[in-house]
């Protein structure tokens, strides 16, 4: 899923000063699974945003609503009737809700609550760790599930490069070498041969925005020719 | 541990979806219910499962931490202990002897009525989501599944009248 | 009858309570499973900022029980202390405890335990009176959830009669001595076994609410 960080207090701050009314949107997704942009951390949230603008002299209300998700349009639907009567937003959601907010209330200043940090999985309570780049092409069935984008600090496609010591990479002593990891699970498994091939340059997609229409959905939507 | 808990927060069952014979009946009904694969898998986490539905006291603390309920203008058919006490706590009471139309009404529980965010909190440190999600794979068993807006059957799907979301590539 | 119910009967409910409260907790330690205490990167631990530093308290305060609920948090806690502390530092019960078995712990003096009975007694109308009234515990209630209260409570009010000697004094003690036994053998079997539960689940296990660091987890 999507791990987000919650922004420090005094940055957040600084965006919403001079707002009289504020609606700061949670979302139930990904960064309420995460601890970052939930119900609780809106509250929260609100509770420091008050007292503490209210330090500064600003008398600024602070309303909090979530919604299931804000990726999608049904959901964000919901907010339509409350968000006029605030001058501005804010969203605890990821990048990607955060900007669909935006788009649905382009009169609307919406101000990010956190910073979307990686895709990653959820090692222990409130213990996060990056496991995907999105890097579009995707080679996992090679390396024995390890990914060499994310955990090779040089990203490496064709095994390890010479600076590993005792296992672990010349980058960061605790960081184990990914490609030793991938030719010890690969031993393990009986496919050492898979770090035979070798992998050409990469196309690096992903570094315009990205659309995806699938298949059986296009007949949905009338073709833009485009570049 | 009772009857099942009180009745205006619990959805209603026509009586069509209970008999056999309507012609309206949508095909899934004539599915039997395979009781004996649910009763291995409530067997399978039998006691932690039934340990943690026994330790519930019913004090509805687990309400505001559940931001469905909060904005749902806080029916109490969204409580986390409600969702979790009519779907898993009725399929450790039945024995995992329900009907398919029972497992239609845990489906608007555990699939509609909760995004499995996993915060709800409970005094006694029962873990509701986990109880939520095992109720799930259970529905899922039988072939229940949650849907997503634009899923082919869902609600909103067929008040847009399109009977057929997708069209298969062979079509084209 | 007296004899029967401070003689066989008490050794029975000693035993029931005891190796039920055990086997649950016995239980408890038999679907979890250790877990060791992992390493993390220190470079991830996210630190509070100076401001959000000020407001830590407050905001621990807001996101605790007693912030969330606090007519309820702290009825709760009053009733459970009084609860606990009634029977085990009553005066008549550490009489009776080493009248018949030699020990006993020390005794609050009798006002105080007169007061924090009708503390429990009125504790238990208050969550009566909520679990009819209000909605939302209706909903997730039945029978089943009245009658541990009253099983809960019975003891209290009829130790407090029998103390101020309200009907026959020998009859009222039998009674009182009954509901005591009824409600500690409930206790391992039915939802009054969150006693045990509590602590485990909220001290042992790991999870976003666990006081402290929570070493154990579910091995289902």
């Amino acid at each position: 899923m999507i791990i987000a960080e919650i922004k420090h207090l005094e940055e957040v701050k600084q965006m919403l000063e001079g707002y009289g009314k504020v609606l700061n949107v949670g979302c139930g997704g990904c960064v309420a699974v995460c601890l970052a942009g939930g119900q609780k951390e809106v509250d929260t949230l609100n509770t420091q945003l008050t007292a503490s603008l209210r330090t500064d002299g600003e008398a600024t209300q602070i309303d909090g609503f979530t919604v299931e998700r804000q990726c999608e349009v049904p959901f964000l639907a919901e907010l339509d009737e409350m968000v006029e009567q605030y001058d501005a937003l804010l969203s605890m959601a990821c990048g990607a809700g955060i900007q669909f907010l935006a788009e649905r209330y382009p009169h609307k200043p919406v101000f990010p609550g956190v910073n979307s940090v990686f895709v990653g999985v959820n090692k222990d309570v409130g213990w996060y760790e990056q496991r995907c780049k999105c890097c579009g092409e995707c080679v996992l069935a090679t390396t024995a599930g390890i990914c060499p984008v994310t955990m090779c600090a040089k990203s490496l496609f064709n095994g390890p490069c010479g600076g590993p010591q005792d296992g672990h990479c010349e980058v960061d002593k605790d960081t184990p070498c990914a490609w030793i990891q991938i030719c010890e699970r690969l031993t393990a498994q009986g496919r050492l041969d898979n770090i035979l091939e070798v992998h050409g340059p990469r196309e690096w997609e992903g570094q315009t925005q990205s659309s995806l229409v699938l298949e059986q959905y296009k007949h949905r939507y009338a073709k833009d020719e485009g570049e | 541990m009772g009857n099942l808990r009180n009745a205006p927060y619990k959805i209603h069952v026509s009586d069509e979806a209970l008999t056999e014979e309507t012609d309206s009946m949508p095909k899934d009904a004539e599915i039997p219910v395979d009781r004996d694969k649910i009763k291995a898998m409530l067997k399978r986490k039998k006691g932690r499962m039934k340990m943690c539905l026994a330790a519930c006291a019913g004090c509805t603390l687990c309400a505001e931490s559940c931001f469905l309920f909060m904005g749902n203008e806080q029916d109490p058919g969204y409580m986390p202990a409600y969702k979790v006490l009519n779907s898993l706590g009725v399929l450790y009471r039945k024995g995992g002897k329900v009907s398919r139309a029972q497992l239609e009404e845990m489906r608007e529980l555990v699939f509609k009525r909760c995004a499995l965010c996993g915060r709800c909190y409970c005094p006694f440190g029962i873990d509701l989501p986990n109880m939520l999600s095992f109720a799930r794979s259970i529905l899922r068993s039988q072939g229940i599944y949650g849907m997503y807006p634009h899923s082919v059957g869902s609600p909103e799907a067929e008040a847009l009248g399109e009977e057929d979301n997708v069209r298969p590539p062979s079509a084209e | 009858m007296y004899d029967l119910v401070f003689g066989p009967l008490m050794w029975l409910t000693t035993l029931i309570f005891i190796g039920g409260v055990g086997y649950r907790a016995y239980q408890l330690v038999q679907l979890t499973k250790k877990k060791d205490r992992a390493r993390c990167p220190a470079t991830a631990i996210r630190e509070d900022s100076p401001e959000e530093r000020k407001f830590r308290p407050i905001v621990r305060l807001q996101n605790s029980v007693l912030g969330q609920h606090p007519i309820m948090a702290i009825v709760s806690f009053v009733f459970h202390v009084c609860l606990f502390a009634v029977p085990v530092l009553c005066l008549g019960h550490n009489e009776t405890l080493y009248q018949f078995w030699g020990i006993c712990f020390f005794s609050l003096p009798d006002a105080l335990i007169n007061i924090m009975t009708i503390i429990v007694l009125v504790g238990g109308l208050f969550f009566f009176l909520r679990r009819m009234a209000v909605p939302r515990v209706r909903a997730v209630s039945s029978t089943y959830d009245h009658l541990i209260l009253l099983i809960t409570i019975a003891p209290f009010m009829t130790g407090f009669f029998a103390y101020h000697q309200w009907g026959d004094p020998r009859t009222m003690i039998i009674i009182h001595a009954l509901t005591g036994q009824l409600m500690l053998i409930s206790i391992p079997f039915t939802k009054l076994g969150h006693m045990v539960f509590f602590f485990f689940a909220r001290c042992l296990l790991g999870s976003e609410f666990s006081f402290g660091r929570g070493a154990r987890e579910w091995a289902t």
